[in-house]
């Protein structure tokens, strides 16, 4: 497992620490590895923890592992491998990496969450199959005809689900296991993202949606989530192509008009890509959402938004009863544009659920700005570094606290603040309205590196070479700048 | 006991009680007066009661049951008898189909039972503490229900109790949980087998199961028999099943509840089995108002069957504020109604099927009183969505398998494989699972028959929201792995071992093979992110298309400029052969299965290639949004006129022939390496492309469409952005070879990059 030009990586002398665990149908073998306190290096972490699958079948989060392969899982994972028909691992620790890692096991499946999830699956997955009965009964006409008539009934689309619950319960691993059995069974789910905070196949900061037809990457921090799973220039196995929207903010609380209109946004589009693509349209949306909590007024009026958005009809609740409880009152009432019923499933949480504390999540969405410039094991990327006069970037900004009537971006100077904070460059036109630069969606992400006022140059980190031409940029507060990024 | 007498009262009886549609005292005393007088007929008379009250609909359902109460009061020697073993399922019949307020003077009523009748000499009860007790259980039970859902806290125990208990029932807090005696002294007067009973047995058994099993949670063989017995609660609902076999099971219950009882110590003791009240009290005027509402925990009524039902929390969409356990009074009625009396409220309200319920037993006994299940005839908007709905047919379902079976019966869905609704279903599944989990030493000896190879029956959708939490065995699993055929040696991908499935692996082999061999290419030259692909090529693009197997790789990488923006075809050079397999060869595949002419290859496939056969190739930028509708082999899309830097330059001239300027050398992103750019190499020579085509004249012209002999329609849709970095996301227009701007504003890149 040893790459060359790894110095930086465990001084301290690597002990090989080889073990076979055994796993009974409906165990978990839970892990953590802490995120490496590194400095940059595009090859870094080519190491991790190695994990072979000897016998029956594992999963993570829903994918697959193929068996006598080594899987290679990186600092800065917080995972479980999980086995429905049991199985032997085989975990190999060469790095000496500080792994924590336990296994559960449960007497009778009943016992494991896993079960109501797997049923859960089962139960969308039979809607779906009504939806391609559906369709096979009613065929579309034809796209072109369909987008000039549009007249007749509307097909009604495969399951939508939408998935909250508090802090820390798996609400994006169940999207995420939702997502992949779905996929390992051949259909192809669009996968959206209402949470801020964490990105979806995009960097943390927006609001994203990507159709999930190839497999997940299992080996990387997220899981088959991380900007890793995003298009490069050379071949990729696990290749998704995101949407995103850039909120440029933590929480949707901080600024809900723009967060609510960007949903908006996204879900017209998601329910564009439904209409046309019959893939899309049998398997449905999978909609990952921001923590509410019980009595959260406000957090449950944003669900309630990302609802009627998205037409969701299956509002998953996990961990919190009264959560369930709240929301079932909520839509009891509500019909999607289908006319059909809001149904608010609730799950336990997985006592696996693991906390995620800020330093970790800060940890993480380093990683992926990394991740996204840089590469990773898979595939080692070359950024490049552009140097460009202030006059040549048009960047815009929110206003820091939004208030009735503020404009929704005010274009600012290149200030020495910008350094190290990460751009999102907008498919739009500088010409174009502030409103419509916005709302269009992202192109890409720049790291502004260096900032020399006196010459009024800027050096910028560019994913693609060549010039940003006229694509406005959107400074926004989230993801916070990674000083160590070129360091 | 039915003689034309006996059927001439209760006729009468019947009209006068349609007739009773208020809370009239003089009615309900006239009523009262006619069952003393004919107590003789007292068993016709009690049925036809019985019947109404479960018939009537809810605005009458009060009156009717004051004038139970009113004649067990004042005519309780035969009456008593005659409505005690019944009076589970008239009450709890009744108490799901009416509104709060009325619940609440049920409430009182039944408070009412529990005492001696008011001026009575004698201090024994209306109803023998056996016959009430069930049913303040049940009230009981539903308010811990309410109390669950309220305290997350309680994690821990649903930790521990979360399997075995599919339906999530409440944690009895109560001391004695089975304390109620059988019924035995009142076995009812009938033929055959008694549903109720046997529903009121299972029920006591399953509450000292739990209790059990509380106590020892990870016994895995109370987990399956309780499991085991709720199963069997469930069947029991069903209306088809054979009498042989109730008889088993009820053989089998009693045996059961026999033992358990004697080893669950319960207080049983205390509570001795009365045979009757008994005679003569003094007559007490009925009273409208029994007593006053204080209603301790008795709030709820999830019937018996509930907890047996499988209904998983997630059942309970409609659950009121439900917050304050123990709010008591209105509030925790209405949180608690949302267990399911709400819901069949709301099942009434929303469509009109609160009627009351057919008949659900094919004993000879009167029907349990299963109002909770709305009448076959439910509307067919019901039964063809397959959702349930979040108050409505949800709950009911959840409350009352049964239902599923009546959904089942109207909706032909091919649906998912729910043991539990399989067991509903299956009579003779749900006697091979009893065996198994070692209640019934079955005749087949051995007590593993595989349940779970009970092929998985059609359920409606509405069904699964309810079984949640139920382990439906290994078959289920096996859908996950084995089913899908074996896994991809390389990713884990599994498929089929059919035709189809063999197709879908060799192309995806294929793709594992190039990628492969070109993995190492492209990080030998170097590789970075793309740019992501503008809002409608987004919507308008087909992930489907290229899962593995197609090239989705190649494809969903170059979302805009598309790989390669036009290799060059096959008369160049033929280094781009492997791409150009890599492109097309699978994408040829799934023509055939997508006809989408709107289907969008992000970039890739689609723009790559450019116009080769014509030698021109006068590709046009693309944004990847090449419309292509093409045949297998026919290259499509357009792109730009480069070929990649010859690999020995020597050899080939590095001058265009034409206009004898050299070619300008430029790293291509999209193609990933050194190219030519506008150049196109015809017959071993390489000429600047605008120059060739400007002296041949005859350039295929990619971006109309043509391309002469390829047959493909190439559309160039860009964005109309200017200066759009690499990946041009030019106009959204056609562009020839004249335009053959590289992106947007960019110009000839011939001219200046």
């Amino acid at each position: 497992m040893s790459i060359p030009g790894l110095g930086q990586i465990a001084p301290q002398a690597p002990t090989s620490t080889q073990r076979t665990i055994n796993l009974r149908p409906f165990g978990e073998w839970r892990f953590s590895i802490p995120h490496q306190h590194s400095t940059f290096s595009s090859n870094s972490s080519a190491a991790g923890v190695t994990v072979r699958l000897v016998a029956g079948t594992a999963e993570r989060d829903g994918t697959e592992l193929t068996p006598h392969k080594d899987y290679t899982f990186l600092p800065g994972t917080k995972s479980k491998l999980f086995t429905d028909q049991g199985c032997t691992l085989e975990i190999n620790n060469t790095g000496g990496y500080p792994l924590e890692d336990r296994v559960v096991e449960y007497p009778h499946p009943e016992q494991s969450p896993m079960v109501s999830y797997i049923n859960l699956h089962f139960g969308l997955e039979d809607y779906e199959r009504a939806a391609a009965a559906h369709h096979a009964q009613h065929p579309l006409p034809h796209q072109q005809q369909g987008r000039q008539g549009g007249g007749g009934p509307r097909p009604k689309p495969g399951p939508r689900v939408l998935v909250c619950g508090p802090h820390c319960v798996g609400k994006t691993s169940l999207v995420k296991y939702l997502g992949a059995l779905a996929t390992r069974m051949g259909s192809q789910p669009l996968v959206a993202n209402l949470n801020p905070t964490d990105g979806l196949l995009s960097l943390p900061g927006t609001l994203s949606a990507a159709v999930f037809g190839t497999l997940m990457d299992v080996e990387e921090p997220a899981g088959g989530f991380g900007v890793s799973s995003t298009p490069i220039s050379g071949p990729s196995q696990t290749v998704k192509n995101p949407l995103a929207f850039y909120f440029g903010r933590e929480k949707a609380g901080e600024d809900v008009e723009t967060w609510k209109q960007m949903t908006e946004r996204l879900a017209v589009l998601c329910k564009r890509k439904l209409e046309r693509n019959r893939d899309v349209r049998v398997a449905g949306f999978l909609v990952d959402t921001a923590p509410v909590d019980a009595g959260d007024k406000e957090g449950q009026e944003l669900l309630a938004w990302g609802v009627r958005q998205f037409d969701v009809n299956y509002v998953v609740v996990i961990g919190s009863e009264k959560l369930k409880t709240e929301l079932g009152q909520r839509f009891a009432s509500e019909k999607t544009s289908f006319g059909e019923p809001v149904t608010v499933l609730g799950f336990d949480k997985s006592d696996g659920a693991v906390q995620i504390d800020k330093g970790w999540r800060q940890k993480s969405t380093e990683t992926a700005i990394k991740e996204y410039f840089f590469g990773g094991i898979k595939a080692r990327l070359s950024p490049f570094t552009q140097s460009a006069s202030f006059d040549e970037l048009v960047v815009f900004k929110a206003p820091d606290d939004p208030y009735e009537g503020a404009p929704v971006l005010e274009r600012v100077e290149i200030t020495p603040e910008m350094a190290h904070w990460t751009l999102a460059v907008m498919i739009a036109s500088v010409t174009d309205s502030p409103q419509a630069i916005r709302f269009s969606s992202v192109l890409g992400f720049i790291v502004i590196a260096d900032v020399d006022v006196e010459r009024r140059r800027v050096k910028f980190l560019s994913p693609v070479s060549g010039r940003l031409g006229n694509h406005p940029l959107i400074w926004g507060r989230w993801p916070e700048p990674y000083l160590n990024l070129l360091a | 006991m039915t003689t034309d007498a006996a059927a001439d009262v209760a006729e009468d009886y019947r009209q006068a009680l349609e007739d009773l549609t208020v809370n009239s005292r003089i009615e309900i005393a006239t009523l009262t007066n006619i069952a003393r007088e004919n107590a003789i007929h007292g068993l016709a008379i009690a049925d036809v009661l019985t019947n109404h009250i479960k018939k009537v609909p809810p605005t009458r359902t009060l009156p009717a049951l004051y004038v139970l109460d009113s004649i067990v009061k004042n005519a309780p020697t035969p009456y008593a008898l005659y409505f005690g073993p019944k009076l589970y399922s008239i009450f709890m019949g009744a108490y799901t189909k009416v509104d709060t307020p009325t619940r609440r003077k049920m409430d009182e009523m039944l408070k009412t039972w529990k005492e001696p009748v008011a001026g009575a000499l004698g201090n024994k009860p209306v109803f023998p503490p056996e016959v009430v007790k069930p049913i303040e259980n049940a009230l009981i039970a539903a308010k811990n229900v309410a109390l669950q859902v309220n305290q997350s806290s309680f994690q821990g125990q649903q930790y521990m109790l979360r399997g075995a208990r599919p339906p999530a029932p409440p944690h009895r807090d109560t001391p004695t949980p089975p304390q109620s005696p059988y019924h035995q002294p009142q076995a009812p007067p009938h033929q055959g087998i008694s549903i109720e009973r046997l529903r009121d047995d299972i029920q006591q058994l399953i509450v000292a199961e739990r209790a059990e099993f509380a106590r020892d949670p990870l016994d895995v063989g109370k987990q399956t028999r309780l499991k085991a017995l709720l199963d069997l609660q469930t069947l029991i609902q069903r209306p088809d099943v054979p009498q042989e076999q109730l008889m088993l099971v009820k053989e089998k219950i009693t045996e059961l509840s026999v033992n358990m009882r004697s080893s669950v110590a319960t207080a049983a003791a205390g509570v001795v089995p009365v045979a009757a009240p008994p005679h003569h009290y003094n007559p007490v005027p009925y009273t409208a108002t029994p007593t006053p509402p204080v209603i301790p925990g008795a709030v709820v009524p999830p019937p018996p069957q509930v907890p047996g039902v499988g209904r998983p929390a997630s059942a309970m969409a409609v659950p009121g504020p439900g917050a304050a356990p123990g709010a008591g009074g209105a509030l925790s009625l209405d949180s608690l109604f949302g267990q399911g009396a709400l819901a069949a409220l709301l099942a009434g309200a929303t469509r009109k099927s609160a009627t009351p319920t057919p008949s659900q037993t094919s004993t000879p006994q009167p029907p349990i009183a299963t109002p909770m299940i709305p009448p076959p005839a439910v509307p067919p908007v019901a039964a063809g969505i397959p959702v349930p709905a979040p108050s409505a047919a949800g709950s009911l379902a959840a409350l009352n398998p049964a239902l599923a079976a009546v959904l089942r019966s109207q909706t032909p869905t091919m649906a998912p494989t729910a043991t539990a609704s399989s067991i509903t279903n299956n009579p003779s599944a749900l006697l091979a699972m009893l065996r198994q989990s070692g209640l019934l030493s079955g005749a087949a000896g051995t007590s593993t028959t595989p349940v779970s190879v009970v092929p998985t029956p059609v359920a409606p959708a509405a069904a699964w929201t309810y079984t949640l939490k139920q382990y439906r065995g290994p078959h289920l699993i096996n859908r996950l792995h084995e089913d899908l055929g074996p896994p991809c040696t390389q990713c884990g991908r599994r498929f089929g071992i059919d035709e189809e499935g063999r197709r879908k692996k060799t192309a995806h082999m294929d793709w594992h093979f190039r990628v492969h061999q070109r993995v190492t290419d492209a990080e030998r030259r170097g590789q970075h992110r793309s740019w992501w692909v503008e809002q409608s090529d987004w919507a308008n693009s087909s992930e489907a298309i290229d899962i593995d197997h197609s090239h989705r790789s190649d494809a969903a990488t170059h979302p805009s400029g598309g790989h390669g923006g036009g290799v060059p075809g096959q008369d160049t050079l033929n280094y781009d052969d492997d791409v150009d397999d890599d492109d097309y060869d699978p994408e040829a595949n799934f023509n055939s299965s997508y006809n989408n002419a709107d289907s969008l290859y992000p970039g890739g496939g689609a723009a790559a290639g450019g116009g080769d056969h014509s030698g021109g190739g006068h590709g046009h930028a693309s944004s990847g949004k090449a419309t292509a509708n093409r045949k297998g082999g026919k290259r499509g899309g357009g792109g730009l006129n480069y070929i990649p830097v010859p690999e020995d330059s020597a050899k080939v001239n590095n001058m265009c022939p034409i206009c004898q300027e050299k070619f300008e050398m430029k790293w291509l992103d999209e193609a990933q390496e050194w190219v030519w750019m506008d150049a196109t190499k015809v017959g071993g020579r390489v000429y600047h492309a605008s120059c060739h085509k400007e002296v041949n004249g005859s350039g295929a012209v990619g971006g109309d469409g043509g391309g002469g002999s390829n047959g493909m329609m190439g559309m160039s849709m860009g964005m109309g952005m200017s200066g759009g970095g690499e990946n041009g996301f030019g106009g959204g227009r056609k562009r020839k070879a004249e335009d053959d701007a590289y992106s947007g504003a960019k110009g000839r890149i011939k001219l200046e990059y």
